[in-house]
């Protein structure tokens, strides 16, 4: 497993399109959030009215409210992008065929794969939130108080959570053979979670857990656990869709 | 005679399109250097393709150093199949330190090794370039070098010379024999009936998805027998 692990680690790193998108998700999420409040803050009550309802109860917890609506939305694209290059980069660019008749198995690599998008998963979430705390603060938003507390572990655990649920992009990215084809999965995801949200099953529906979760109290913690069979299943099928590959 | 290199028996993976192999039986001792020749479409791709388990047989068996391909030890081969693993982000030595990882070399011989392979292929200038602004010709050389660079028992080159420039084709010709002379087998595809010829033990000719019979690395007129030998299992066929 560790070659597996360093050499997806290694072109994870140098790759343009995981650099852009940590990039773009960390401060453009961040951007969004503290554009919305500045322009709450214009004293032009015509905006206030339009956004208003959107960061109610205004403050740190607005805020925070505001980035759980955003991250859930652009992570889970951002997630999907970043995993289908992790895959479907392999069928594009043709080094496949190099993946083949070596002493590492593909399952391995595909699960190097995973777990290497897992780590940068963290390593975003966590990036994130730290950019909300600077962007919130460089706004005037002041000390964070300590009801406020919650609020930034839920804000983690959805970035976490919303990275984790786009996992079958790496199965579709690996079924399809192209990149594309995994962020129309990711895009499928999103809608899927809205209209469920809308439909009020949000809170039974894996995908759309995350967010409902962090946005209302009303979600208890343990509907949660429902993005678990969606992980296993996720990892499990891109394992065995490259254990059965061929190129044919 | 000991263990091939690889051997594959009664071979057999057709297509929807009509094309592929069918039928094709292959050895490559160690030490030799078996050219596999043919039209395009004949089946070459899908043969090699075959041998290195990329593709699964329909019938057939192949077997690398007397090991069935689930228990081969893939330490011990190198291919360059269509397209050089070549990360387009990472650079020269990067892409060859990353193959070697890939094919377990300890990492304390990581470096002497891709540096031999650099100077061998003389990739020098171009070691700390991203393959991604390499051109066509010298990103196959690093994928040639990534097939070539871990001193393996059986090597497997799809069009090897493919965009190579003259030096290019000199340099890979020399890398290859003398892996063979090492004891290496060596099967590589090859449109350029002239370029095969100088360096192969054996010339195989591949034609619908069979091997239609051989040719004689040292004949007068290699390309008129190719053609012969072609020409006699069409009609045969039709």
């Amino acid at each position: 497993m560790t070659p597996a692990l360093v050499t997806e680690l290694i072109k994870l790193a140098r790759g343009t399109v995981p650099r852009a998108t940590t990039a773009i998700l960390v401060l453009g999420v961040s951007l969004i959030c503290s554009s919305m409040l500045l322009a709450t803050n214009t004293g032009d009550p015509q905006i206030a009215a339009k956004l208003g309802a959107l960061i109610d109860p205004g403050g740190w917890a607005g805020y925070l409210t505001i980035a759980a609506q955003v991250t859930a939305a652009a992570g889970l694209l951002g997630c999907g992008v970043v995993l289908s290059w992790m895959f479907g980069r392999e069928f594009g660019d043709g080094t496949i065929t190099g993946l083949f008749a070596i002493p590492v198995s593909r399952p391995t690599i595909a699960a190097a794969k995973l777990l290497v998008y897992l780590a940068w998963l963290l390593f975003c979430s966590a990036a994130l939130l730290a950019a909300l705390l600077v962007f919130g603060l460089a706004f005037g938003l002041g000390p964070i108080p300590a009801d406020v507390l919650p609020a930034l572990g839920r804000q983690f655990v959805l970035a976490v959570l919303t990275g984790v649920i786009a996992m079958p992009v790496a199965w579709a990215a690996t079924i399809g053979r192209s990149i594309l084809a995994g962020i129309a999965v990711a895009v499928g995801i999103l809608v899927l979670s809205q209209i469920a949200a809308i439909a009020g099953a949000g809170q039974w529906f894996p995908f759309s857990v995350p967010a409902l979760w962090a946005i209302s109290t009303d979600v208890p913690s343990t509907h949660l656990t429902l993005v678990i069979p969606v992980v296993l299943a996720s990892a499990g099928l891109a394992m065995l869709s490259w254990r059965r590959l061929q190129l044919n | 005679m000991g263990e091939y290199a690889v051997e594959a028996c009664g071979l057999v993976r057709t297509f929807d399109d009509g094309t592929g192999v069918r039928g094709a039986d292959l050895l490559v001792a160690p030490g030799e250097i078996h050219a596999l020749v043919g039209l395009n479409g004949a089946g070459k791709s899908t043969l090699m393709r075959l041998l290195l388990g990329m593709l699964k047989p329909l019938d057939g068996t192949v077997t690398i150093a007397g090991r069935p391909l689930n228990h081969a030890d893939w330490a011990t081969v190198g291919h360059l199949i269509e397209y050089p693993l070549a990360y387009r982000e990472l650079t020269c030595r990067q892409n060859l330190a990353l193959n070697a990882r890939l094919h377990r070399i300890p990492a304390a011989r990581i470096g002497e090794m891709v540096e031999s392979i650099i100077s061998e292929l003389r990739l020098a200038q171009y070691g700390d370039r991203r393959a991604g602004k390499l051109s066509l010709g010298n990103r196959q050389r690093l994928g040639l070098a990534a097939a070539l660079q871990h001193e393996s028992q059986l090597i497997v080159l799809d069009e090897p010379t493919n965009s190579l420039d003259p030096s290019g084709v000199i340099l890979l010709r020399e890398a290859i024999v003398r892996r063979a002379a090492a004891g290496a087998g060596v099967l590589v595809s090859s449109h350029h009936l002239d370029e095969v010829a100088r360096i192969a033990d054996r010339i195989s000719v591949l034609n619908a998805g069979r091997i239609i019979g051989s040719l004689d690395p040292h004949g007068v007129d290699i390309e008129r027998s190719f053609f012969a030998l072609v020409r006699a299992d069409e009609e045969l066929a039709s």
